[in-house]
């Protein structure tokens, strides 16, 4: 199964500033753990939300907002896609992670096709599984 | 330019209801169309927050607290990844997204850190190790 990490922002990634070298040496030691036990299949980092923006679906209206956000400890400075057998495996990968005081990360599920049941007939699967292969094969 | 887009959610897909074929019909469409222009990166849908958990982190203490969350509509339930020239274009491409929700939504986009905007505190070792794992899980 595929379990997303979510890392909640906090001031000072918000204000930009960068961590230590101590904590992206100890970050850098794990991901190469994570890449080497297979568990890690993607992982970024945000710029603050003073670079981004969100937009409002209502009806065919559309609304933008700029960046800054105010609720800072419900905001994302970053993100991994992990591998795993079970989710409390993602659990204990997690508590292993070098972060120190005041941080809290977020551990969800992905669907997989066939968590949407019928409403994915064959024709959207094999649409599906055709667009990822092409993604893939730009990406690469 | 690399970007996440967060498909903020709602209390529909904290519900966990699934999405109609045409919701799905149209969002594979729109797919199509970001993979045929060289713009996806990734993507995923996150199962609802009751399936999930958070982790938090205390000095050298680790807490667990299980899903669901109330904040619904600070919690992310799907991203992209996308290659775009600009947060311009990228925000024309979010305009362009069918409705992700049966009601009103927000999409969210955030700029992604590259290894560049880390400066001085990134060595070259550490740029040259990180770009090494990143090959290494197929990443570009």
């Amino acid at each position: 199964m595929r379990v997303m990490v979510l890392v909640k922002a906090d001031k000072d990634s918000e204000a930009g500033i960068m961590p230590s070298e101590d904590i992206l040496t100890k970050m850098g030691a794990y991901n190469e753990e994570l890449v080497k036990a297979g568990v890690m299949l993607a992982g970024e980092g945000l710029h603050p939300t003073s670079k981004g923006l969100r937009m409002r679906f209502s009806g065919s209206e559309r609304t933008i907002t700029d960046g800054p956000f105010a609720e800072t400890k419900e905001l994302l400075c970053g993100f991994w896609l992990w591998q795993v057998k079970s989710f409390a495996e993602a659990v204990e990968w997690l508590k292993r992670a070098p972060f120190d005081g005041g941080t809290e990360i977020e551990l969800r599920p992905v669907f997989e096709m066939e968590d949407f049941g019928e409403a994915l007939t064959p024709e959207l699967r094999e649409q599906e599984d055709r667009l990822r292969a092409e993604a893939a094969k730009r990406a690469g | 330019m690399r970007f996440m887009v967060m498909v903020k959610a709602t209390k529909d897909s904290e519900a966990g209801a699934p999405p109609t074929r045409e919701l799905l019909e149209a969002m594979m469409a729109y797919n199509e169309e970001l993979v045929k222009a060289g713009i996806m990166k990734g993507g995923d849908g996150l199962q609802p927050s009751s399936k999930g958990a958070r982790v938090q982190f205390d000095g050298s203490k680790r807490s667990v607290v299980d899903g669901p969350f109330t904040e619904t509509k600070e919690l992310v339930a799907g991203y992209w990844l996308w290659e775009c020239a600009s947060l311009d274009e990228a925000t024309a491409w979010v305009k362009r997204c069918p409705n992700p929700m049966p009601g009103p939504s927000e999409i969210e986009i955030r700029p992604l850190f590259e290894l560049a905007d880390f400066g001085e505190v990134v060595t070259p070792e550490a740029a040259a190790a990180w770009d090494r794992l990143k090959a290494e899980v197929g990443q570009g």
